[in-house]
């Protein structure tokens, strides 16, 4: 089984990665404009098949990603490498540390309506590359200074456009910066109070009163 | 002579699994006590424990679980999704202002920081001056801080208490000619873990957890974790107790419901929470402030780079502050680096390339909270029915807000950049970083309001107060200068919503003052509020 990373604390971290998009949802001028540029994507792609086809859609997809869709999981899978060139560094290789697994924790987490929206939001992220910038691919094609270029560009862009490149990036960083085996490489210490074994100091005295005491 | 039992560690609690495996108490729960007491935060916690030491019989709900120090694993991941209050995703209602707080057992003094601030004695004055609150004068509060600080060993950091982030900050403050002073703390012998937002495994950090609650207990204070209050009950102008709905932290099941007949009922459910709670209730509000005023504290956070390593994420989190401008201008400073994952959370990353050199520099960071005093306009409000409505935190900051914020975030990269800085990290959504101070006017030029301030600057708050602020006109304020609310006998606030008016100040020291007087003031009026009457 592949292993992810501290899962009984991973619901906090997947509402933080996914607050972005909640933000979209309940601006309801902004939901609707979601809703339209998915529409104009649609357009511009050619109808129903908007999703432009990549051969990236044929790799296969681990047996354990339970929550991701295929085109999710390879988005995420990408991303990750884009966002996080740590060949030639000090820090963890991406083979170490189960980014997309932890993802799809997360997103296992989500309660049903911000799932659905973050399905969109990546789904949008994904194929409005092949418009966006004219880059006439999606995102999974782009090679890897495009796919940097897209994430600043649209840092910048608008409002629709911020949130869902934060939301890419914040679930691909917190998924990997979450992980203890990440932190020696930039000496960060993690928990320490069992490693100095730290006295327990217990609860704090009473305060004396006068014709009182304490047991 | 009382011998008073305190335990050693932990608090007795009943929990959802307590009801649910006693038999006696089934799926409907009736309890009377004299006060009931909602939230065990720094208010309700206080409360709690001045009632029941003066014999009183108290009963402590609190929605949140109970969570005991020794769980705590020092990942903040852990700590948000056990006791932060929506995993740590509270947030404003477009979603780009964070309000994180606590719910579980010891409320937001679990998580804090540890600061302990006094607001300025001129603003003290002024209220019991203007705002008719003689019990804030700081000749009379002075003495309840006073006792306050002893309960929870208040103290200035020491020498050892200052790190490397703090270093960066003094030496800038100390070229710019800038006042700063070490803060004080809640912190009795401080192990410098650094873990403070993630809840204090080894009970140094004096939070309500091993400090009221334990006491409240020792002197007979029953408390109930998963315990939700849905409603304040009232007859005839009066308050009468509450109802709650007990549910598993697990899964959010219900367990049982729970009818509380009490005779004083003191809500301290923080300040977002208690105008919730009293919108729900239908409280009379004859001055339509429930729920408004609300004060968010915002505050951004500005990294610096250096050329050397600081490690400055080691080490007691909050070092010092800058008090040059809390007066005047209402500015606070505080140091302060957040651990990888919460940067993640707190700060935009750069994509790529950029965000590598950026984590690979992490040891060479030190963090500056630069606060501003807001104008106290937020509002909380519970739209729809009881069972099914939702809350809805409105805040962004104006266009004033908006510029003290960003001259708050310029002061810190100048006092950053005056201690040798190589870059500054400015806090906003769009990556923005400055290698010159030259530069600095430059790149702020670039962090605009824009639409309502949103999406701009990152803000957060965690010390939101005002929404039932006290006063002497009940048309003007929802609480008496005792802190019963207006036109209903027998109801008190305690917590962070009564604070009359924006404070530049971290508020958790003056809470448990206000608490304190709360407490005392119900003690004082025990003939006209309890059947035994004693004083
Ligand atoms: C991360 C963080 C760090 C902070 N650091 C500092 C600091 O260093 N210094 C400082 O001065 N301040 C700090 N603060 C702010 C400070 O903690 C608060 O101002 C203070 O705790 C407010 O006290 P309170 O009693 O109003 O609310 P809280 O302490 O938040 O307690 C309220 C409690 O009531 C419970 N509750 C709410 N509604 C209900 C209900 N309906 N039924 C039952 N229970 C309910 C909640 O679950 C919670 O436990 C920090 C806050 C946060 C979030």
């Amino acid at each position: 089984m592949t292993r992810t990373t501290n899962t009984s604390s991973s619901a906090g971290a997947a509402a933080q990665a996914a607050a972005p998009i909640v933000s979209l949802g309940r601006r309801r001028f902004l939901r609707h404009a979601l809703l339209g540029s998915a529409a104009v994507l649609a357009v511009a792609g050619g109808g129903f098949a908007w999703l432009r086809r990549s051969p990236v859609d044929q790799l296969p997809v681990p047996e354990t990603i339970r929550h991701l869709s295929d085109a999710e999981y390879h988005l995420l899978h990408r991303a990750a490498q884009v966002l996080l060139p740590v060949a030639g560094s000090a820090l963890v290789p991406l083979s170490q540390v189960p980014v997309v697994a932890n993802i799809d924790h997360m997103v296992g987490l989500l309660p049903a309506h911000i799932r659905k929206q973050v399905g969109m939001g990546l789904t949008l992220f994904d194929n409005a590359a092949v418009i966006a910038g004219w880059h006439g691919r999606r995102f999974v094609d782009l090679d890897d200074a495009a796919a940097v270029d897209y994430f600043d560009r649209w840092a910048s862009g608008n409002s629709i456009q911020r949130a869902l490149s934060t939301l890419v990036k914040r679930f691909v960083y917190i998924a990997y910066w979450r992980d203890p085996v990440t932190w020696e490489a930039v000496e960060f210490d993690g928990p320490v109070s069992e490693r100095w074994g730290l006295a327990y100091l217990g609860n704090a005295p009473l305060p004396q009163e006068q014709g009182e005491e304490r047991a | 002579m009382r011998i008073i039992n305190v335990p050693r560690e932990g608090v007795p609690v009943f929990t959802a699994e307590d009801v649910r495996r006693d038999p006696a108490m089934g799926r409907r729960v009736n309890v009377k006590t004299e006060v009931v007491v909602v939230g065990s935060g720094a208010g309700g916690a206080m409360v709690a424990y001045e009632l029941a030491k003066a014999g009183r019989q108290v009963l402590v709900l609190e929605s949140g679980r109970y969570y005991p120090s020794a769980r705590f694993t020092e990942h903040l991941g852990d700590t948000m999704t056990q006791v932060y209050r929506e995993q740590g995703s509270q947030f404003n209602s477009t979603a780009d202002v964070l309000f994180p707080e606590g719910q579980c057992i010891g409320g937001s003094t679990v998580i804090g920081a540890g600061v302990m601030q006094r607001p300025p004695d001129s603003l003290l004055q002024r209220w019991a001056n203007e705002l008719s609150l003689p019990q804030f004068a700081p000749a009379t509060v002075a003495s309840v801080f006073a006792e306050v600080g002893r309960e929870q060993f208040v103290h200035l950091n020491e020498a050892h208490e200052i790190n490397a982030t703090a270093h960066k900050v003094i030496k800038g403050c100390e070229k710019m000619g800038f006042s700063w002073k070490p803060v004080a703390r809640n912190v009795r012998q401080c192990a410098l873990t650094g873990h403070c937002l993630a809840g204090c495994l080894s009970d140094r950090k004096m939070s309500s957890l091993v400090t009221y609650l334990p006491w409240a207990a020792a002197y007979g204070a029953r408390l109930f974790a998963d315990c939700h209050v849905s409603r304040v009950l009232l007859r005839g102008g009066r308050a009468v107790g509450v109802e709650a709905v007990v549910r598993d932290p697990q899964t959010g099941a219900e367990v049982s419901r729970m009818r509380v007949d009490a005779e004083v009922v003191v809500v301290a459910g923080g300040a977002m929470q208690t105008p919730l709670l009293l919108q729900r209730s239908q409280i009379p509000d004859s001055s339509g402030q429930i729920g408004r005023n609300m004060a968010v504290q915002p505050f951004v956070q500005v990294l610096a780079q250096y050329e050397e390593p600081l490690y400055g994420f080691r080490g007691a989190l909050v070092g010092v502050e800058i008090d040059e401008f809390m007066e005047s201008d209402g500015y606070m400073f505080f140091s302060a680096l957040a651990e990888p994952e919460q940067l993640m959370v707190q700060g935009e990353q750069a994509a790529g390339a950029e965000h590598i050199e950026f984590m690979k520099r992490y040891r060479h960071l030190a963090g500056l909270n630069a606060f501003a005093l807001d104008e106290g306009r937020g509002t909380v409000s519970w739209e729809g029915d009881l069972e099914t409505g939702r809350k809805v935190i409105s805040w962004n900051p104006s266009q004033a807000e908006f510029d003290k914020l960003k001259h708050g975030a310029a002061l810190a990269a100048r006092v950053f950049f005056a201690a040798g800085a190589k870059r500054v990290h400015m806090p906003s959504f769009r990556p923005l970083h400055v290698d010159s101070v030259f530069e600095l006017d430059h790149t702020l030029d670039q962090i605009s309001h824009g639409l309502k301030g949103m999406y701009s600057l990152r803000i957060n708050s965690f010390s939101a107060h005002g929404t039932c602020r006290m006063g002497t006109d009940r048309f003007q304020s929802v609480a008496n200068p005792q802190g019963e609310v207006h036109d209903v006998k027998g109801l008190f606030l305690a917590d962070a919503s009564l604070l009359p008016e924006p404070i530049p100040a971290a508020p958790h020291w003056t809470v448990q003052v206000m608490a304190k007087q709360v407490a005392r003031n119900i003690l004082a009026s025990a003939s006209g509020l309890f059947l035994d009457g004693n004083a």
